[in-house]
């Protein structure tokens, strides 16, 4: 009994502990984003971002578009990206042995002929099967090649891109307008210094969508994916803003990316071994820049948005949350011997460790915490006023944190206009401590069990699709 | 400990109830603050468009709110007009006090109020301004000095032209607002920036290059030329894309040379220009180079080969082993007639 006894104790300790380190964190960060995007936001006036947009000075991008299936929106993606206010670019999508009428599609809509497109042989990748120039459209592209997942689309475009950047994209994601010319900002402005940025995704569910453009943002009806839009704003403007000034950022969402394409030729490209290429990207570049000495950037931009669509079913959800920790593993592990070495500085010895720690151990932790502390509270090893205070502390801590990030996105970019929303957001900032995150924890958890597994593949996501507008009169929860 | 929580969950509680009504409060605030400028700005726009006119018109008496107001609508003019109007812009605002009191800005404490008044000089359209945002070019902090660039460009600021170039070569400013704001300046600019050609270092040659390339006329292009022979890979290949864009015929003999440079990207530079320039007698040392070089260089000089002479391609793309740039280059001439 003694032994249970010290376990419990000990376990609450690492629980407390856990808590208390994962919240400085998060306040920290929320302190340095603050001064950050308050600081991006100034200096947006005086940064020249129009005059960009005219400048012959500009380096030209490839914007690489991986599709698999994607025969419902593909053609719209393909528009907005045509449509872009970028100098000069070119638009490669590269068809990855979709099975269904995705490369007709395109071929109808832009008048797709075949040629012979010259490819660096670089990056290994499955079969090219043929490439498409567009009669409509000198500057698309289309590459048409055997299946072999997202990655290893993206390294085929790599090879095939003609300029010296790429822009990584989902398929299923609309830029904004100008939202390529502000993520490109910090390469105009330090070529020699930034290797890659990444712009903030946000959610489409509920937006109004025409021709691949947002033209109205609301929130989703579904409360599910309304406490998605919260989490979100948590994750990009506190999580990734923070580490981006700590000069230590390891993730670039995989829907929107901007990077210098011959260090990632150079350092491999995507990994195609795992489902987090687009983190394992990222902590590679770090580690093989570092390795090599070299003074670099990789940076996140907060206002470049990137529209996506979240899943609403709780199902959906659990497979791509699931499969989101399993990339983070799966990236880290790979990458585990720059742990706590200083020759990688703040990457190795702050932002991994942190990972390995707060997002990899600490659900867990989490997990494990909340039976064991009820189960010391009926046993008496721990008093249920405690427990209960210590839980009304948590959440509160959590709100804190939740209604900061929506203060942030209130004060520096105000995307929901309306006040009914607005409310909604912070009721729903509040209410995601009960029951929500603990649903996150709890498939981040299976995540972890899926890598023991050695579970492999993406899994399918419902999708309602983005061309969804409610019909007149509908409510949409406002 | 559990008095401790307890008072810890008080302050959180208080916080975010602090942070939310913050939220609403702003909001309401900001709503009630647009609506004002506004209906202020649309009030004032027949006076400002007076100003603009030259019309001898009397100002009515001002609060500070409705003054800043019209200074926004002339500064917002100021960038799509010139000559007499802008000469009236610049004058309403040196008699009002306005460029004094923006000049005095820059000497604030605070980084945003220096920035936010350089950023306003530069819609105020007086020249007068222009020794304090030079100065202000040598700010401590990075948008003081952006925003001051961008004004001396709005300004057509001759004296800016070294400054800017320094600035930019040493990683004070971004490359992108320094690059803008010598391109406002336009082809004024281009005397200083062949001034800086000789005895300067490297970064600095080869960015004044570039703008050359942009801003000047085939006239520039002999001095040019003559780097086409420098030592730096970086001015050689800047200079090709000069003359690439000043379509200057008289350089075709020595672009050619520099197809045979031993760095990459001069020869892509090279390759680009001679496509500009259109030089057939380029046409075999293209094909030569579209067939056999490294992927950059070679792509482009099928490009280029594609605009000097199509026949040319058509041929030699026929020919076996004639590689993948040729080819791509004959499909797209296909696709794009």
């Amino acid at each position: 009994m003694r032994i249970f006894e010290g376990a419990l104790v000990l376990f609450s300790l690492i629980s407390f502990g856990y808590f208390v380190a994962l919240n400085a964190v998060y306040l920290t960060f929320t302190a340095i984003a603050w001064r950050g995007v308050t600081y991006y936001r100034r200096a947006r006036e005086f940064s020249g971002a129009e005059e960009a947009f005219a400048s012959p000075l500009t380096p030209p991008v490839s914007i690489l578009l991986p599709a698999f299936n994607e025969e419902a929106g593909i053609v719209e993606s393909v528009r907005s990206l045509l449509a872009l206010r970028y100098p000069e670019l070119e638009v490669i999508v590269v068809n990855d042995g979709s099975t269904d009428a995705t490369l007709r599609r395109l071929t109808e809509a832009f008048d797709l002929v075949p040629v012979r497109k010259a490819s660096r042989a670089g990056l290994p990748t499955a079969l090219v099967q043929g490439s498409y120039a567009s009669r409509k459209h000198h500057d698309l592209w289309v590459i048409d090649k055997e299946n072999g997942g997202k990655a290893d689309a993206l390294n085929a475009g790599i090879n095939a891109a003609r300029y010296p950047y790429f822009c990584a994209l989902d398929a299923d994601a609309m830029l904004e307008p100008d939202a390529l010319l502000r993520v490109a900002k910090p390469i105009l402005d330090d070529p020699d210094l930034v290797v890659a940025t990444g712009g903030i995704v946000r959610i489409a569910n509920g937006c109004r969508i025409e021709h691949g453009q947002v033209v109205d943002v609301g929130l989703p009806r579904s409360p599910l994916a309304t406490l998605q839009v919260v989490e979100y704003l948590r994750a990009f403007l506190v999580g990734r803003m923070g580490w981006s000034r700590a000069g230590a950022l390891l993730i670039i969402s995989g829907a929107f990316g901007l990077f210098q394409r011959s260090v990632v030729a150079a350092a491999g490209g995507y990994s195609t071994t795992t489902v987090g290429e687009d983190v394992e990207l990222v902590v590679r570049l770090h580690r093989y820049l570092r390795e090599r000495g070299e003074d670099y950037r990789i940076q996140f931009i907060p206002d470049p948005v990137a529209w996506t669509e979240v899943p609403e079913d709780i199902r959906s959800l659990s497979r791509q949350r699931r499969r989101w920790q399993r990339g983070l593993v799966e990236a880290l592990w790979r990458h585990k011997r720059v742990t706590l070495n200083p020759r990688f500085g703040v990457f190795g010895l702050v932002a991994v460790p942190s990972f390995f720690l707060l997002e990899i151990a600490g659900p867990t932790i989490e997990l494990v915490g909340y039976p064991a502390v009820i189960a010391g509270s009926a046993l008496g090893y721990l008093s249920l006023t405690f427990l209960l205070a210590f839980a009304v502390l948590a959440v509160l801590v959590g709100a804190v944190l939740s209604v900061s990030a929506l203060a942030l996105e209130e004060f520096n970019f105000r995307r929901y206009q309306r006040g009914r929303e607005a409310a909604r957001l912070v009721v729903m900032a509040l209410a995601e401590n009960l029951g929500y995150r603990q649903l996150l924890t709890a498939w981040r958890v299976l995540g972890l069990v899926d890598v023991a597994r050695r579970r492999r593949g993406w899994g399918e996501m419902r999708r309602r699709g983005l061309g969804y507008a409610p019909a007149r009169g509908e409510s949409r929860g406002r | 400990m559990i008095g401790g929580l307890a008072w810890v969950s008080g302050v959180l509680a208080l916080l975010s109830f602090l942070l939310v009504c913050a939220l609403a409060g702003r909001r309401v605030a900001l709503a009630h603050a647009e609506r004002r400028r506004l209906s202020t700005e649309e009030r004032l726009r027949p006076l400002a468009l007076a100003l603009v006119e030259g019309e001898s018109v009397e100002l009515p008496r001002f609060g500070a709110y409705e003054s800043r107001a019209l200074a926004r609508v002339l500064a917002r003019y100021a960038r799509q007009v010139s000559g007499t109007a802008l000469a009236h812009i610049g004058g309403f605002f040196e008699d009002r006090g306005h460029i004094a009191r923006e000049v005095a800005q820059l000497e604030s404490r605070r980084a945003w109020r220096r920035a936010s008044a350089a950023h306003a000089l530069g819609g105020m359209a007086s020249t007068s301004a222009t020794p304090a945002l030079l100065q202000a070019l040598g700010d401590s902090d990075r948008d003081v000095a952006a925003a001051a660039a961008r004004s001396l460009g709005h300004l057509g600021a001759l004296d800016a032209v070294e400054p800017l170039v320094y600035a930019l070569v040493d990683g004070r400013l971004p490359r992108a607002v320094s690059a803008q704001a010598l391109l406002s300046i336009g082809p004024d600019a281009v005397p200083r920036l062949r001034g800086l050609l000789a005895d300067a270092p490297v970064e600095v040659a080869a960015f004044a290059v570039d703008l050359i390339g942009l801003l000047g006329e085939a006239s520039d292009s002999p001095q040019l030329v003559e780097l086409l022979r420098d030592t730096s890979a970086e001015v050689r290949a800047h200079a090709a894309r000069a003359l690439g864009r000043l379509a200057a015929q008289d350089a075709s003999d020595e672009l050619r040379r520099a197809l045979e440079d031993r760095i990459p990207f001069v020869r892509v530079n090279a390759a680009h220009a001679l496509g500009a320039i259109r030089d057939a007698f380029a046409a075999p040392a293209l094909a030569r180079q579209a067939r056999g070089d490294e992927f950059d260089p070679a792509e482009a000089a099928a490009r280029a080969l594609a605009r000097v002479s199509p026949g040319v391609l058509v041929a030699v793309a026929a020919e076996p082993g004639s590689g993948p740039h040729l080819a791509q280059a004959v499909d797209l001439l296909h696709v794009q007639t």
